[in-house]
């Protein structure tokens, strides 16, 4: 078990380094340069040498790179070329942003996902056709599509929630709910659309399986058959999908921020591509890799508490 | 060891292949997901390849005009806010999604089915070094770094669909190397390799064939999810620049005229919906998903149709008395037909036979525990002083457990992985005893030590996966005793079990038997197990019983073809006879349900058939203490002849002018055997 925990958090340690040194490489490949960025669109060669010399953009690379790495571990994650704003206290404002939209959208996919996948392996035949076409259709189509379709019927037409805006929870809890319930909304369609497959091949395949027979052979009755024994066995392969969820989710957002205006994560990852802000895009990633290693690590645990056959020798 | 054919490959299926291919259309084309997959790609394809040949607009043709317009007859899908045809845009903008996918689609597959052959091949040290770096690439926010690479290269879609591809070849390995790693353990490839095929032609000819079908799953499924990148790139505004016309941006332009007009919303999004929803059926079809509830009917119990009380019951003290059962596949055909016996308490009756020969489908029938869509459709079981015969499962549930309970094949998976054993067994003494808690773990534990088991309490904390196979069936006998009920049913209780544990199980149910005066019908192929533990014996072939008797009379005198050719197939041999030279073989397979023939079933592999064996016979012979379903059988008794290793000589002519049964190539389902070798 120790050395599980050791080889994940190895795993975990190695994926956030590959991802700095990647981000790293890649602005260091690219053509342009950070003080080309600082100095603006109008400015000179001279200007823009002398912009880059202060950002020791002109030191070794494996210099640039162990600075970089020990302005992390000490959480600095340095100034936005563009604005100069401090980047660590942006992304404090811009996380929880994120993850409401990402944490609250797993949560409705995976109580949507699991009824309607559920109530398809147990009905069967019409119930399961429409079930998984319609799931078939709904993770086929665009996040960004649906999310200005739900603009337009449910702000527009019926006008029931705010087309745009994010309230923090600390303000108002209730407009923070009713700010969210579009973005959540939207990405819920394609998610539960996972989610109910995913259910769904799991609860058909448990119900099919030997042990369930004995249930039924000692006269166990069929909804302690379907909703606890089935259920339970189905509950490994949902977990994990609903973890890979919420990091798709996480990344995802970045459509649902655009369209609704949120200042999270995504739209700052947006914003800085658009303007070549790289110590943004670092920090983006970085941020962004923290939250996929963490939502693995714990995902690790949960499945090893559902699942004896991991959990015990 | 024998070499398999070289083509052996076409042979083996991958997981997902769709189950037959018939006159050469490929599976995936017989479904309408399918069809459509394939016909709107192709469409897509063709028509955004030849935009430029046939658009009645150019892409930057503005009439301002005429903005915002609805579909009419000049502008079938409408204009844009600058009043430039939206058909004409959409279909000129299909060729960059389009081909930037299949780059992409290119690279993750060239990157990573090498790689899965590689460390499928080389062994535990390149796989172990590819996977954490696989692991490692998997881990990454895909989009979000995506972004940082838009970011820094700029709009260049063609080279940052590239990048997703090395970025997603990592799930493309994941996927490939368990398919390489299946495929290279199959024998076929040993066989190739001991042949001196080189590593090179082996992948080519052997694994690569095999990881056909799941590569075309999964890059049907990847090119779905590349459109929706690149639309989601131009969407975010790293698109190709104005006025050249892409799907995203077309949306997002659309986005804000929500308010305007709607309708710019519609015409775009619909294409590229479809073209996804598309790929995403193209690869559900492929990998035969669609098909999974063709059948899909739900659990409905037909009410059998009694028959009338039987003039012959066997034993008036019997607890149990089956007569005429016939259990069928719903509107298909009959899987045991005819089958009549009974038991009295504290007996114990054996059903024999090869696999497939319906003994597991008449025991089952008994507790209503019928596979989905196989239900009884004649006869009647007669239990104690109540008809089981079609009953609804809410009264059989009542049954099951209390009165009739049953331990099954396999004793590794008949527990639930999930639960404890302490829970397993407790949930149901609770129920049927009801106590409490922890009186119900006091019995469980009791229940473990009358099974044999010493430490009933480690036992009882422990999993089904930390069992042997002896413990985790004496753990299911355990849980069929929790009702104390009065039948058990044992279907092959032992087969999948050490011969030392076998024995061990068998005196633990004759104990049984002999301490509680339970009744036990054991189903097995074993020979052995039957005269071991049973009392009577039913031998069954082709869905009927074909010999019954004491287990005595039976088995040192058998008077049925079929069961002298089972003993004469059975490789132990009796203390003090001599070893036979060759071990007997019965010819053939077992003929599954729905092609039996007329008249005796067994006649197509019979030594001793004849001309009348093939028609309809009328009542069933009796024959000493039993009876026996042959029409010959006081002549082959007379002649003192016996199931020979060779085909029979002139002594009984063999059955000349016989046809073997046509063999459907429908499954069975139980593997049918192809000997009749019985262990």
């Amino acid at each position: 078990m120790l050395g599980y925990v050791a080889r994940r958090l190895a795993l975990a340690i190695g994926t956030v380094f590959a991802a700095v040194l990647i981000t790293f490489l890649l602005v260091h490949i690219g053509e342009g340069s950070p003080g080309a960025v600082k100095a603006g669109p109008g400015a000179t060669p001279e200007q823009i040498d002398a912009e880059n010399e202060a950002l020791g953009w002109n030191q070794p690379l494996f210099v640039q790179f162990g600075q970089l790495l020990g302005q992390l571990l000490r959480l600095d994650l340095g100034e936005s070329l563009i604005n100069g704003r401090d980047i660590a206290a942006d992304m404090a404002d811009r996380v929880p942003v994120t993850a409401s939209i990402a944490l609250l959208a797993t949560l409705a996919s995976g109580v949507v996902g699991i009824l309607l996948g559920v109530l398809a392996a147990v009905r069967r035949g019409g119930v399961a056709k429409t079930v998984n076409t319609g799931a078939g259709i709904a993770l086929s189509l665009p996040a960004f599509w649906v999310a200005i379709l739900f603009v337009y019927v449910l702000s527009i037409q019926l006008n029931l929630f705010p087309a745009t805006g994010y309230v923090p929870f600390s303000e108002d809890p209730a407009a923070w709910l009713n700010s969210l319930v579009l973005p959540v909304l939207t990405l819920t369609v394609g998610g539960a659309a996972i989610i109910a497959r995913t259910a769904y091949v799991g609860m058909r395949e448990a119900l099919g399986q030997e042990h369930i027979r004995t249930l039924r052979a000692v006269g166990t009755p069929e909804w302690r058959i379907r909703y606890l024994h089935a259920l339970r066995f189905a509950s490994v392969p949902v977990v994990s999908v609903l973890g890979i969820q919420f990091i798709a989710l996480f990344g995802g957002s970045v459509f649902v921020e655009t369209v609704f205006a949120m200042a999270g994560l995504g739209q700052s990852a947006q914003s800085a591509a658009l303007s070549h802000d790289f110590p943004v895009l670092i920090s983006v990633v970085v941020v962004a890799t923290v939250v996929v290693v963490v939502t693995n690590l714990l995902l690790d645990l949960l499945i090893a508490a559902l699942d004896p056959k991991v959990r015990t020798p | 060891m024998t070499v398999l054919p070289l083509d052996a490959a076409d042979d083996v299926a991958t997981e997902p292949l769709p189950p037959t291919r018939r006159r050469g259309l490929p599976g995936f084309l017989r479904r309408p997901g399918g069809i459509f997959g394939a016909a709107w790609l192709t469409f897509i394809t063709v028509a955004s390849l030849t935009a430029p040949l046939w658009v009645p607009y150019e892409v930057d043709e503005q009439n301002t005009a005429n903005r915002l317009a609805l579909p009419s007859a000049e502008h079938w899908l409408g204009t844009d806010p600058l009043g430039r045809d939206l058909l004409s845009r959409i279909f000129t903008a299909g060729t960059l999604p389009l081909a930037s996918s299949a780059l992409m689609l290119v690279v993750a597959f060239g990157i990573g089915v090498p790689l899965a052959l590689l460390a499928a091949e080389r062994g535990r040290l390149t796989e172990r070094v590819i996977s954490r770096v696989s692991e490692v690439f998997l881990a990454l926010p895909l989009l979000i770094l995506l972004l940082a690479v838009v970011g820094v290269i700029g709009n260049k879609l063609y080279a940052v669909m590239a990048i997703v591809g090395l970025l997603i070849s990592a799930g493309v390995y994941r996927i490939m190397l368990g398919v390489a790693q299946s495929v290279r353990q199959r024998l076929y490839v040993d066989a190739a390799r001991v042949n001196g095929l080189g590593s090179v032609r082996v992948n080519l000819l052997h694994v690569l064939p095999s990881m056909a079908t799941v590569v075309a799953v999964q890059a049907a499924q990847l090119f779905g999810i590349g459109l929706l990148i690149v639309a989601g790139l131009a969407f975010l505004g790293f698109g190709p620049a104005e006025p050249e016309p892409s799907w995203g941006f077309m949306i997002q332009d659309a986005s804000s005229y929500i308010f305007q007009q709607p309708w710019l919303m519609v015409p775009t999004g619909i294409v590229l919906a479809l073209t996804v929803i598309a790929a995403n059926e193209l690869a559900d079809a492929i990998a035969g998903r669609a098909s999974a509830e063709k059948r899909g009917r739900r659990r409905r119990r037909r009410a059998a149709a009694p028959v009338a009380a039987p003039s012959i019951s066997a034993a008036p003290d019997a607890i149990l008395d089956v007569q005429g059962l016939t259990v069928s596949v719903d509107d298909g055909p009959a899987l045991v037909t005819d089958v009549s016996f009974s038991l009295r308490q504290g007996r114990v009756l054996g059903l024999v036979g090869e696999s497939g020969c319906g003994k597991t489908m008449t025991a089952r029938s008994l507790m209503g525990l019928l596979p989905d869509g196989v239900s009884v459709s004649g006869g009647s079981i007669r239990w104690q002083d109540r008809e089981l015969a079609g009953l609804s499962e809410k009264v059989l549930t009542a049954v099951r457990g209390r009165e009739i309970a049953l331990i099954s094949q396999e004793p590794m998976v008949a527990l639930d992985p999930m639960f404890s054993v302490a829970y397993q067994l407790t949930q149901p003494i609770r129920r049927f005893r009801e106590v409490g808690r922890g009186e119900a773990r006091q019995i469980a534990a009791q229940l473990l030590r009358q099974v044999g088991i010493v430490d009933a309490e480690r036992v009882l904390k422990s999993y089904p996966h930390q069992l042997s196979g002896g413990m985790a069936q004496r753990v299911c006998i355990a849980l069929a005793l929790t009702g104390q009920p009065k039948l058990l049913i044992a279907d092959e209780p032992t087969t999948a079990l050490d011969v030392t544990v076998q024995a061990e199980i068998l005196s633990l149910l004759r104990a049984l038997v002999r301490d509680t005066g339970l009744s036990i019908i054991i189903v097995s192929h074993d020979l052995g197990v039957v005269a071991d533990i049973c009392d009577d014996v039913r031998v069954m072939y082709a869905g009927q019983i074909v010999e019954d008797g004491t287990t005595a009379a039976v088995l040192d005198d058998p008077a049925h073809p079929y069961t002298m050719a089972l003993l004469g197939a059975n490789p132990h041999v009796p203390e003090g006879e001599p070893v036979p030279v060759r071990l007997a073989s019965i010819p053939g397979t077992v003929p599954p349900p729905g092609s039996w023939p007329t008249g005796c079933r067994f006649a197509a592999r019979c030594q001793f058939a004849q001309e009348k064996c093939t028609v309809p016979f009328p009542a069933l012979p009796a024959h000493g203490d039993g009876s026996v379903l042959c029409i010959r059988v006081d002549e082959i008794h007379a002649a003192g002849v016996n199931w020979g290793a060779e085909r029979a000589g002139a002594e009984v002519s063999p059955g000349a002018g016989l046809t073997a049964a046509p063999i459907a190539d429908e499954p069975a389902d139980e593997p049918v055997q192809t000997a009749g070798v019985i262990r």
